[in-house]
C-alpha cells in the first residue's frame, strides 16, 4: 500500500478524541443504568399472570434481540421523526441502546431469577417478609450475583454500540469525533487506529473495574 | 574458468541492477482496460440512480468521458461522501469523480486536478420555517453532510452565532439530510444550488424551498487521485482542459443542470 502515516497531526487531535471517549462512556453507562431498571421490570413481567404484561415484555425482548442495533437507533431517530416525535441525536442513540440493553438483559435476568430457588421466597414470606421486601432483600442480591458477568459483557457491548450514533448525527462521541476528523483531513488510517485503541482501552478498563466491584460485592 | 564465472556473475549483477521498468497508475489503468471511478450517487444531478437503478449524472458522464479518452471501460464504485478518499487510498478506485472540494487540508492526503466544476451554495429549507435568507438561519436547527465544504462553513457560523436555540447536526449522507429536513429534525441545510434545485423540483420532498444564497466563496471541485500519481494527475488536468475546450463541459451542464451559463472554472489574477 502506498500510504505514508502522518502521526504527528493525528496525535494532536488526541485531547479531542479523549473528550469523545468520555461521551462514549457516559452514553454507555446511562444506557446500562436505565436498561437494567427496565430489564428487571421486563423479567418480572415475563413471569406475570397477566397475558398483557407478558405480551409487552415478550414483544420488547423479541424485537430488541432479533433486529440490528443500528436499525433500532435509526428507528429511534428517523422512525419517530416520521410521526412527529423529534428526539435529538444524543437521545435517539441513548434510547436505541437502552432498548437493546433492556431486551438482552431481561433474558439474562429471567435466567438469573430461576437460579434463586422459589423455596427461599416462601421461607422469607413465612418469616414475615412482605412480597416486595422478599424480592428486594432475598431475590435481587442473589440475582445480581448470578448475572453480574453477563451484565459486564452487555456493558462492553453497549460501549461498542455507541459507535452507531454517527448514522443519526451524533458528533460528540468517540466515533463522531473520529469521523469528523476523518472527513476534514482524510487521514483515515491514523484516526481510526487511535479510535480502535481507545475503544479497546475503555472496554478493558470497564471489564477490570467490573471485576474489582464483583470482588468487593460478591465475596463469600 | 574462474574468469568466465566472474563475468557471468557480473553480467547477472548488471542485469539485476538495471533500472526496473516502473508502471504507474496510468499504465495500470490502460493495461487493465478498466477505469474504476469513485462516484457519489445520492447527490443529484451530479450523481444518482435512474429508475433502473443505473448510475447517472454529471459525474457519471464525466467518468464515462474519461474512460473513453483512456480507451478503457468505466466501472463505478459508489462511495458516500466520507468514503471517497479512503476508497482511493485503499485501492478500491482509481480516480474520484465525486465533486470533491479542493481544500488544502485534503491536499495533504490526496492529489487534485484543476477544477472540473464549481458550486454556489444556497439555503434549502421547508415552507413555514420562517427562513428567507442566510442571516435568518440564526437560532434554527441546521444540518448538513459531515465534512463537506458547506458543512464546515455552516458549522463554523452556527458556532459563531452562539445562539442557544441554534444547532448543527452532521449526517453521513445527503439522503439522511433530506430525510431529517422533511421530518423537521432540522429546519434548514446549506447545499449546492444544483442539489437544492433538483431536490425542490423533484416532487419527492413536499414543501422544500430554496431560501437564498449562502455568502461563501465559490466551491471549486476537482477530480482526485493518489497524491503521488503525477502521471495520472497530469492526465486528469489535460482531460478537464479538453472537456471545456471541446464544449463537452457546456454540453453536460445543459444536459444535467440547466440552460444558463455554466460556471467559470478559472480564478482571475492567479495561475492554475
Amino acid at each position: 500500500m502506498n500510504y505514508t502515516f502522518h502521526w504527528r497531526p493525528a496525535f494532536r487531535a488526541l485531547p479531542e478524541m479523549l473528550a469523545g471517549s468520555l461521551v462514549t462512556l457516559q452514553i454507555a453507562v446511562l444506557s446500562m443504568v436505565i436498561g437494567i431498571a427496565i430489564a428487571v421490570l421486563l423479567a418480572v413481567m415475563t413471569g406475570s399472570k397477566s397475558s398483557w404484561l407478558r405480551g409487552i415484555a415478550a414483544t420488547w425482548i423479541e424485537v430488541a434481540r432479533n433486529t440490528p442495533a443500528l436499525f433500532q437507533i435509526y428507528i429511534a431517530y428517523f422512525g419517530l421523526g416520521q410521526i412527529g416525535i423529534h428526539l435529538d441525536s444524543y437521545l435517539a442513540l441513548l434510547a436505541g441502546i437502552t432498548f437493546n440493553n433492556a431486551g438482552y438483559l431481561a433474558e439474562t435476568f429471567r435466567g438469573g431469577l430461576r437460579a434463586v430457588p422459589q423455596t427461599q421466597v416462601r421461607a422469607a414470606r413465612s418469616l414475615g417478609f412482605g412480597p416486595v421486601a422478599a424480592f428486594r432483600l432475598i431475590v435481587l442480591p442473589q440475582l445480581f450475583r448470578a448475572v453480574f458477568h453477563p451484565m459486564t459483557n452487555q456493558m462492553v457491548w453497549a460501549i461498542l454500540m455507541t459507535s452507531l450514533g454517527v448514522v443519526v448525527g451524533v458528533s460528540t462521541d468517540l466515533t463522531g469525533v473520529t469521523q469528523e476528523l476523518n472527513v476534514r483531513t482524510f487521514r483515515t488510517f491514523e484516526y481510526f487506529a487511535i479510535a480502535a485503541v481507545l475503544y479497546y482501552l475503555i472496554a478493558k478498563v470497564v471489564t477490570l473495574g467490573a471485576r474489582l466491584i464483583a470482588w468487593r460485592l460478591f465475596r463469600y | 574458468m574462474r574468469i568466465r564465472t566472474t563475468i557471468a556473475v557480473a553480467a547477472i549483477g548488471l542485469a539485476l541492477s538495471a533500472p526496473a521498468a516502473f508502471a504507474d497508475k496510468l499504465d495500470d489503468i490502460i493495461a487493465s482496460g478498466v477505469l474504476r471511478c469513485a462516484v457519489v450517487l445520492d447527490f443529484p444531478p451530479m450523481g444518482s440512480r435512474d429508475a433502473n437503478n443505473e448510475p447517472i449524472g454529471f459525474d457519471v458522464d464525466t467518468c464515462n468521458d474519461l474512460a473513453a479518452a483512456l480507451g478503457v471501460e468505466p466501472e463505478y464504485v459508489e462511495t458516500p461522501f466520507p468514503d471517497r478518499i479512503p476508497a482511493l487510498v485503499s485501492g478500491r478506485a482509481d480516480v474520484g469523480v465525486a465533486s470533491t472540494s479542493d481544500t488544502l487540508e485534503r491536499a495533504k492526503t490526496i492529489g487534485f486536478s484543476i477544477p472540473y466544476f464549481a458550486f454556489e451554495m444556497v439555503v434549502l429549507t421547508k415552507e413555514g420555517a420562517d427562513i428567507d435568507s442566510y442571516e435568518s438561519l440564526k437560532g434554527h436547527k441546521m444540518g448538513s453532510v459531515s465534512g463537506t465544504f458547506e458543512a464546515i462553513r455552516l458549522e463554523g457560523d452556527v458556532d459563531g452565532w452562539a445562539d442557544a436555540n441554534g444547532s448543527f447536526t452532521p449526517y453521513q449522507t445527503q439522503a439522511d439530510v433530506f430525510l431529517a429536513l422533511s421530518q423537521g429534525q432540522i429546519d434548514a441545510t446549506v447545499v449546492t444550488s444544483t442539489v437544492a434545485n433538483a431536490a425542490a423540483n423533484s416532487g419527492d420532498f413536499e414543501g422544500f424551498v430554496v431560501g437564498g444564497k449562502a455568502p461563501y466563496d465559490i466551491d471549486y471541485v476537482g477530480l482526485i487521485a493518489l497524491r503521488e500519481e503525477y502521471g495520472l494527475l497530469n492526465y486528469l488536468d489535460l482531460f478537464v482542459n479538453q472537456q471545456i475546450r471541446t464544449g463537452r463541459y457546456a454540453e453536460l451542464y445543459a444536459k444535467w443542470i440547466g440552460s444558463d451559463e455554466p460556471p467559470d472554472l478559472t480564478i482571475p489574477g492567479v495561475y492554475r
